[in-house]
């Protein structure tokens, strides 16, 4: 059994094609900046099984151009098991699957079941001190997780929040592109634009953060193409077929 | 010596009885290749359509109406012939002498002629006002005179709202093109026949042989409105061309006398192409000038006119007359309708650029070209000027001769005809249901009802008292649309459409609901979580406090999905039940136009948490912000919605951000037809596409002059973004935009 959070039955963000998202209950990071803090809480959410998960899933499926399923969260690394069985049954049911993931937990189950995916898409909270933002992050243990993805033959997207003031550093950029660089299978860096627009929700759980306590913080698109040049980073010549 | 008008045309059944279906069968060509073949527009196009935006740039500059023609009664020989360039128009016809000049129409009720001209600053004319106040009575006045109390109250209330008592009930598509195929004359001596064919034995047979004397009478005129354009359309077209041209100008006669609020075209494509092809082959047709027929109908029609009340356009806003044109659809031979005209049709997009109308309409099905498909995915992500309709789950009923009428109805061209229904107030009526059937603005006692007191709403009771007032209100409702029906017929009767529709046609009656989301919502609420009431010291609640974790409709929760469906179904029966005017069938749409801000506007606090006067979510679509699962659960929940019962339609307005749809145009192209064919495949009837993003929509409301072609689409028909009143256009960028948050 697995606890989810909510499905997002169309989504053209989270991988290839077009595709539905399922965002498990459960996030041991306790991101300062999460739009989705409701995901956090390991005890609530819906409980159900696989097969029930990917019923409801198959009617959307006629829906989609490439039928793809993203599994995120929460923390899909906190529900191994599920995670796991989901990503396999999805697979033999013709799913295109990925996983998306902060890369916490340790190395084992991590390979397993990253392993199992079509695509992973990996974000880092921050290249070099990501308590400040990410209070449940191991940067030793993300690390490890993230290199060994290079010794798997699937494609990895890497996933980089820039919050001005908070992860828009140029050393932190420039670490960010070393550490990309590490992995040949890596298909795609996405620098992600914060965005202000959970602030109420935050407010609703009472819930405190200094991220959104602050003024409205907007990333224009240059911003985000500095940040990019600033992490060097170029697509190698690599083919996930 | 002129050319036979039907040289090289097959078949020989249409050419003895009036069956414009079965000559489009005989003769069309299916067209499966690319749009490749498609021209820009001409030298002539350009400078006539840079003279009309001209022109429209002037009629909104002087607050929305250019100038308005007082001394004359709209009909179709009010005028002499009217030209924009005369060198540079291909097609020819206006309304009245001068493009954009609107016509005084007072069959419908000089109230409104005045309300109307006031609003504009301009004085009718003392004459023309003597003659309808005291000789000649209106639609308007007549269906007034008749009105019962309850049915006055229940109008000024807005729980029966939107009637056509005070407008032109429109609906109707007249078969324009059997002017083209057989000229007025035929047309004429057919319907002839039909009237000494029938003998007075009572009112019903009396009715229609009046009916048909006015229509032949019609035709005449027509004939004569030819002429003063050089036009001979008693005979037969004889070429592209003249077809074009016939085609237009009976539709214009339409206009010219008529101002029903919803005046569409038909399903035109098959048929024209028959002609163009046939010049083609003769040598005397190019491409480009195949194109620059359509670009100049569509510029014709692109400057259609009506005079409206303040009322009205609050209503319906943008000036909007829905002459919805009909494209694609299969045959039921197999064959895909879809011709080279389709593709010139929706080029008109381009060579023009977007514009609310004609109200461009698929008909779409996974089978048909691939080619076609393509290009109406590209055109609606490039326009937002485009609508889809399940030709899969149409044309079993209606067959393939079908054409959409006004936003999203079918209708049998030449066939059916339709009385225009409006809507009721279902979130109204579910409120005079928990307030012992008091309205909860003004208190006043509109029926008895149960009054319910305890501190919590309790479902059965709830329910109990709503299917009380909706039996109410079924009764009352097609009461009220038999009188309308009858008057209007009476007093302000559509001969031009009605000679171009068999003599005894099939008739339906459109009924309609708005608030379904509204509706639904609050049942979950007090069925599946606790709503509190608060009530003022009448017994009328002033504030709902909904607690629980209830379903929200647009989720595919079969729970509350399941609600929205029992109302309709149950309401449906009960109107079904009702004897209704020329025995017409009833059919209900779940459609609001822009409307659904002026409906929720007259309602107070609802169950669901919905603060008072804040507007509905637009025909069947969940309320803003309540789908949680994004758009394919929000399909699943609309699909629900029965179209064997929801016969006028179900309306869905979707909009999505180009970014969201998909990276990159050919991806947006592919998810959009995979989201298309997913909906309809699980039976949903209609969808609006919208693809733009809120920045845009906030922008040209602050600078309007920069946007003048910003066309969207809410529930039904294309409008001009910047035509919208402020509150319109707040509540379209409130709706909810699928993006990423």
């Amino acid at each position: 059994m697995g606890r989810i959070q909510s499905i997002q039955s169309f989504s053209t963000f989270d991988g290839p094609g077009s595709r539905c998202v399922v965002f498990l209950q459960g996030c041991p990071m306790g991101c300062i900046f999460c739009h989705n803090p409701e995901s956090w809480d390991f005890n609530s959410g819906e409980e159900l099984d696989a097969q029930t998960l990917l019923r409801r899933l198959g009617r959307f499926r006629p829906f989609l151009s490439n039928p793809g399923l993203t599994v995120s969260g929460g923390e899909p690394l906190a529900q191994p098991q599920f995670t796991l069985e989901l990503i396999g049954r999805a697979k033999t049911q013709g799913w295109h699957v990925a996983v998306d993931t902060s890369g916490w937990g340790p190395l084992e189950p991590f390979r397993e079941i990253t392993q199992a995916a079509d695509l992973v898409i990996f974000s880092i909270k921050h290249p070099l001190t990501p308590m400040r933002l990410a209070p449940g992050s191991n940067l030793q243990n993300t690390l490890t997780n993230w290199r060994t993805l290079a010794t798997l033959k699937i494609p990895v997207w890497l996933r980089y929040v820039l919050i001005p003031g908070w992860s828009d550093e140029p050393e932190s950029l420039q670490t960010l592109g070393v550490i990309a660089n590490e992995l040949p299978n890596l298909e795609r860096l996405e620098v992600l634009p914060f965005n202000n627009l959970a602030k109420d929700k935050w407010l609703k759980m009472g819930k405190e953060s200094p991220i959104f306590n602050g003024a409205q913080r907007k990333v224009t698109e240059e911003q985000i193409l500095r940040a990019e040049q600033l992490t060097a980073w170029r697509r190698p010549n690599y083919s996930s077929e | 010596m002129e050319p036979l008008p039907w040289r090289n045309f097959q078949g020989k059944g249409w050419q003895d009885r009036i069956d414009v279906a079965e000559f489009v069968g005989d003769n069309y060509r299916p067209y499966y290749g690319t749009a490749e073949f498609l021209e820009g527009k001409t030298e002539k196009t350009s400078r006539l359509w840079d003279k009309c935006l001209q022109l429209m740039a002037d009629e909104r500059a002087a607050g929305g109406v250019l100038e308005i023609d007082t001394r004359r009664v709209a009909g179709i020989t009010a005028w002499g012939p009217g030209y924009i360039q005369p060198d540079d128009e291909v097609i020819v016809g206006l309304q009245t002498d001068k493009p954009l000049k609107r016509m005084v129409n007072p069959w419908g009720g000089w109230r409104m002629v005045e309300a109307a001209c006031e609003a504009r600053n301009v004085k009718p004319d003392l004459t023309m006002a003597k003659i309808f106040t005291r000789y000649r009575r209106t639609q308007n006045e007549a269906i007034f005179r008749i009105y019962t109390p309850a049915m006055r109250q229940a109008r000024k209330l807005g729980i029966i709202t939107g009637l056509p008592d005070a407008y032109g009930r429109g609906r109707l598509i007249g078969d324009y093109r059997r002017v083209a195929l057989y000229g007025t004359e035929f047309l004429m001596r057919e319907k002839q026949k039909d009237l000494y064919a029938m003998d007075n034995v009572d009112d019903t047979t009396v009715h229609l042989r009046e009916d048909i004397a006015d229509q032949v009478r019609a035709l005449e005129r027509m004939a004569e409105l030819g002429k003063s354009y050089g036009c001979d359309i008693s005979r037969p077209a004889t070429n592209a061309r003249e077809a074009v041209q016939w085609l237009y100008l009976a539709y214009l006669c339409a206009v010219k006398e008529q101002n029903g609020a919803a005046m569409s075209f038909g399903h035109n494509s098959p048929f024209l192409d028959i002609y163009i092809e046939r010049d083609v082959a003769e040598g005397a047709l190019t491409e480009t000038e195949a194109q620059e027929l359509i670009d100049q109908l569509v510029i014709k029609l692109r400057l259609v006119r009506h005079l409206r009340t303040p009322d009205y356009d609050q209503l319906f806003a943008g000036d909007p007359t829905w002459i919805t044109e009909s494209l694609g659809g299969m045959g039921e031979d197999g064959r895909p309708l879809v011709t080279k005209t389709d593709f010139r049709w929706l080029q008109t997009l381009r060579n023009l650029g977007p514009a609310p109308e004609p109200n461009l309409t698929i008909l779409s099905s996974p089978r048909l070209p691939e080619a076609f498909r393509d290009f109406c995915a590209e055109i609606a992500i490039k326009t937002s000027a485009i609508q889809f309709e399940n030709d899969e789950l149409m044309r079993p009923i209606f067959g393939d001769n079908y054409a959409i009428s006004c936003c999203v109805s079918a209708t049998r061209v030449g066939r059916d005809m339709q009385f225009f229904g409006a809507r009721v107030n279902l979130v109204k009526a579910l409120l005079l249901a928990i307030n012992g059937g008091k309205d909860e603005l003004t208190g006043a006692q509109v029926l008895e009802v149960p009054q319910l007191t305890g501190e919590y709403l309790e479902w059965d009771q709830v329910w109990h008292n709503y299917e009380r007032v909706l039996n109410w209100l079924a009764v009352l409702y097609s009461r009220t649309m038999n009188c309308i029906h009858y008057m209007h017929d009476k007093y302000n009767y559509e001969r031009v459409q009605m000679a171009l529709i068999d003599s005894n046609p099939h008739r339906y009656m459109a009924f309609g609901i708005a608030g379904l989301s509204v509706v639904a919502d609050s049942l979950s609420a007090i069925r599946y979580g606790r709503v509190k009431v608060v009530r003022n010291e009448q017994g009328i609640a002033k504030e709902f406090i909904a607690g629980g974790d209830f379903p929200y409709y647009g989720n595919d929760d079969d729970r509350v999905d399941g609600l929205a469906v029992r109302v309709i179904r149950y309401f449906y029966s009960t109107l079904a039940a009702q004897p209704i005017y020329r025995n017409a069938v009833p059919t209900l749409s779940i459609l609001t136009i822009t409307s659904n801000v002026v409906y929720g506007k007259k309602t107070g606090p609802t169950p669901d948490g919905r603060l008072p006067g804040k507007p509905f979510a637009p025909g069947a679509n969940p309320m803003h912000g309540r789908e949680k699962s994004g758009v394919v659960a929000a399909m699943h929940s609309i699909a629900k919605i029965p179209y064997d019962i929801c016969r006028d339609g179900v309306s869905y307005t979707f909009s999505i951000t180009p970014r969201a749809l998909g990276l990159e145009s050919g991806e947006r192209t592919r998810n959009l037809l995979s989201l298309i064919d997913g909906y309809f495949g699980a039976l949903g009837h209609h969808i609006n596409v919208n693809v733009y993003n809120r920045e845009t929509l906030i922008e040209a409301m602050e600078h309007p002059e920069l946007y003048p072609n910003l066309t969207i689409r809410v529930s039904g028909y294309a409008v001009n973004f910047i035509k919208l009143s402020r509150e319109q256009q707040l509540e379209v960028i409130e709706r909810t935009i699928y993006e990423r948050m």
